[in-house]
């Protein structure tokens, strides 16, 4: 009788514990409705008049956003207004706004390597307190792009772009008659996506042909370069770890870049640079997208939406003839290992000195959701790219980016891993972006840069604090953000 | 009753308290100079103040304020230590003495030109001071359109080079020797005009009688050049080296927006330096550090050049006959 009292009162107790649990959680069948409703509750139950939201935008999005704004003040009263910059001006405004503690912005838009400093400084709010009542769905992102929004164990960041790297050829190049069996028989394996960064180059320097030349029935009246990735100051670190296949220190936050598989990958990275554009080392995105439009490069390694660009643009001489490959990956041990840095990645982040950080939050659960963020990564206006499951059989995404390419990149999500996720990255990235540079220019050897990176990134690492250094880095991989594990 | 009042409406009313302090004729006199003071206070010596405490301080942005904590002179040591501060600094006073040079000898050829009557005199003299109220940012846009490998200026040097058997696919910005001369022609191509100004307002200002003395006394072109308009020119000289080099040692928007301060960082100037290390990698206390000691030497350096300025002043101002 005692016990079956006693489990009477216990599942009173659970029953009463589900039932609250159910209470905090917001009402809506999908994470847009709980988002719209919990945004509705929070200014009827804090009686605001005529809200509003202030986003720090990334500039690039400034055509897309407002009918997404005009959309959520359609369906909850709250305005959103934008505050515009470059992206690479927005980490310095976040960092300031920590310090000064206006309130001008509600929501940040920027890149999952924003989020170290930016939650060191206190400026980013952690939104787990958020999700227990909005209860977004993450399902469909692969693992590494989603522990990408976390750091130290909690959720700062909510992405909505698939930015990790991509290789793409022209198919029309490689379709010319004879080139395909001239490769084979020079190389041994059929010219196509490559396995390994060491086929790419063999790739490049097969199919690079000078002004002029006539090569397999086609006369280049324009040099045809044959590799194109960025190489420039800001933009190489995005790539190196794409040689390197691997964690870039060990668990006691070493680097492990000064050792043979660090040197062959600096080797590696610089050595095909030969088969690029002569002013590649000073060419962003500005320079890049167009340059390969315009059919003078044969292969590319870039941002995923080089192809659209590459498809619609209307200046583009290589529409349809575009070959999107999985990122080629580097031997080691006797295995292949492809790793795909997420070099941008699109998110968004609540200010903790917003007016609104609640309703901030209600936004980006709103406009990052499974249906609203499809219907932008739809967007032909915007640059955001597939990164969901869901995108594989989305018309409107389908339509956007050709089923090949959706394929290709989100085949490519499961070799997707983060940038650096430390506070201090920018400063990590420098000291690796100067020393490649210096590889490429002639200047060092692949041995002297690897030992001078090693050296400053332990500097950083002391300047930072090693022992706060060694614990986030352990989070970061603990979480899955860079798929490889400690050995 | 009435002669009461009547007194005291014949007497003026005298302001009390503030107001009648104020009103006192000596004090009303400092007024200016306390605004002047305050204004100094405010905007000059409490920012300074600021930046040496925080100089002072272990402080990386990417923590809370409350966490920074007083650690002495040790950022003033890293600075002193660190390679790349010393090799900005060399880089800028590269740029500065190229850019500087170059934009005297144009400057002064130009305004040489020009300060002869002739026709359509003022179009010119308009056309030259164009690049001058540009705003930087756009001059560097341009360059950058300018300066892309397959961009006009390769096309412009292409049918001069190639007879010699030199390449006209200069990498204007990606090598790092055509780089760092990419934004010393850009910043020329700006500033030239403001030497220019300053020429021309000093040959303006030269007294024909003597020149026309001279040249009734039966002196050369040359003479005249050598032996009168260029020492009545020396202040113009002055003035403009050190207008321009207090300028040139602050470069910042072009190597931002040409290279970034790329190929690695061949083109990275000082300022650019205190730029990354504060605002890229949030290292207050230190970009504190650094600031404070270039204030020192580039203040030691300008001071040398007004104190050039001054003695040249006084050379001029002294009566013939003496010194």
């Amino acid at each position: 009788m005692k016990h079956i009292r006693l489990l009477a009162v216990m599942s009173l107790c659970l029953a009463c514990l589900c039932a609250l649990a159910h209470a905090q959680t917001l009402p809506g069948d999908t994470v847009e409705e709980r988002a719209i409703n919990g945004a509705k509750a929070y200014v009827e139950e804090h009686q605001l008049q005529e809200p509003s939201l202030t986003i720090l935008l990334i500039s690039l999005f400034r055509n897309a956003m407002p009918a997404y704004a005009r959309q959520w003040e359609e369906l909850t009263g709250i305005k959103v207004n934008f505050i515009e910059y470059g992206y690479t001006d927005i980490p310095s405004k976040i960092m300031a706004e920590a310090i000064a503690k206006t309130g001008q912005y509600d929501i940040f838009n920027h890149f999952p390597y924003v989020v170290p400093d930016g939650a060191g400084a206190g400026v980013l709010m952690p939104l787990d307190n958020f999700t227990e009542r909005g209860r977004p769905d993450f399902t469909g992102i692969e693992p590494a792009l989603r522990a990408q929004q976390r750091y130290n164990g909690k959720q700062y960041f909510f992405l909505l772009d698939g930015d990790h790297i991509i290789l793409v050829l022209r198919q029309d190049i490689l379709e010319l008659p004879g080139a395909k069996e001239e490769f084979q028989a020079q190389y041994g394996w059929e010219a196509g996506c490559p396995e390994t960064m060491a086929q790419w180059e063999q790739l490049a320097s097969f199919f690079h042909t000078k002004k002029g030349e006539t090569r397999w029935g086609k006369t280049f009246d324009q040099d045809l370069y044959g590799a194109m990735a960025y190489r420039a100051i800001n933009f190489s670190y995005r790539h190196f770890p794409a040689y390197f296949g691997g964690l870039l220190f060990d668990q006691d936050m070493n680097p492990l870049v000064n050792t043979p598989r660090g040197i062959e990958a600096v080797r590696a990275f610089s050595s095909i640079v030969q088969y690029m554009p002569p002013d590649i080392q000073g060419w962003g995105t500005p320079q890049i997208y167009p340059f390969w439009a315009s059919g003078q490069a044969f292969s590319v390694m870039s941002f995923p939406s080089i192809v659209g660009y590459g498809n619609k643009n209307p200046q583009t001489q290589i529409a349809g003839q575009q070959l999107s490959c999985i990122i080629p990956g580097v031997m080691r041990d006797g295995q292949l290992v492809r790793r795909s840095p997420q070099a941008a990645g699109t998110g968004y982040m609540v200010n903790r000195h917003g007016n609104h950080p609640e309703l901030a939050y209600y936004f980006l659960q709103w406009f990052t959701g499974p249906q609203q963020g499809d219907a932008a990564i739809a967007d032909p206006r915007g640059f955001w790219d597939p990164m969901r499951r869901s995108n594989l059989n989305n018309p409107a995404i389908v339509e956007k980016f050709g089923s090949q390419f959706i394929e290709t990149t989100m085949a490519n999500t499961k070799y997707a891993i983060s940038l650096l996720m430390l506070e201090g990255n920018y400063e990590y990235f420098n000291v690796l972006d100067k020393n490649l540079a210096q590889v490429m220019q002639g200047n060092l050897t692949p041995e002297e840069a690897a030992a001078r990176i090693e050296r400053g990134w332990n500097s950083v690492t002391e300047d930072v604090g090693r022992d706060y250094q060694i614990e986030s880095w352990r989070n970061g991989v603990a979480s899955g953000a860079y798929l490889d594990t400690f050995k | 009753m009435k002669l009461v009042l009547a007194e005291m409406e014949a007497t003026p009313k005298r302001p009390a308290g503030l107001a009648a302090w104020l009103a006192q004729e000596r004090i009303f006199r400092l007024v200016p100079f306390v605004m002047v003071e305050g204004m100094f206070l405010l905007l000059l010596a409490l920012p300074f103040a600021l930046t040496i405490y925080i100089s002072l301080l272990r402080w990386r942005a990417n923590r809370p304020f409350e966490q920074a904590y007083f650690q002495g002179f040790v950022n003033y040591a890293r600075v002193i230590a660190e390679p790349e501060f010393w090799w900005s600094l060399g880089r800028t006073f590269y740029f500065a003495a190229a850019a500087v040079t170059l934009e005297l000898v144009l400057g002064f050829f130009l305004a040489m030109l020009v300060h002869q009557a002739f026709r359509g005199r003022r179009l010119y003299i308009t056309i030259f001071l164009i690049p001058m109220m540009v705003v930087p940012v756009v001059v560097g846009y341009n360059f950058s359109m300018i300066y892309v490998d397959s961009g006009p200026l390769n096309q412009i040097l292409a049918p001069i080079l190639t007879p010699f058997g030199v390449t006209a696919r200069i990498r204007w910005l990606s090598h790092p020797l055509a780089a760092q001369w990419a934004i010393i022609l850009a910043d020329v191509w700006q500033w030239t005009s403001l030497t220019f100004l300053i020429f021309l307002s000093g040959f303006a200002a030269l007294p024909p009688e003597l020149i026309n003395a001279a040249r009734v006394m039966g002196a050369s072109r040359w003479q005249i050049f050598r032996r009168i308009q260029l020492p009545l020119l020396k202040p113009a000289i002055v003035i403009a080296v050190v207008i321009r080099t207090m300028e040139a040692l602050k470069l910042f928007d072009q190597a931002v927006l040409l290279t970034f301060g790329g190929p690695g960082d061949s083109t990275q100037t000082i300022a650019f330096f205190l730029w990354r290390q504060v605002w890229q990698f949030n290292k207050y206390g230190f970009g504190a550090a650094a600031s404070v000691l270039l204030l020192l030497l580039l203040s030691s350096l300008i001071y040398g050049g007004i104190y050039l300025l001054v003695r040249e002043r006084a050379l001029l101002q002294q009566p013939e006959g003496r010194g």
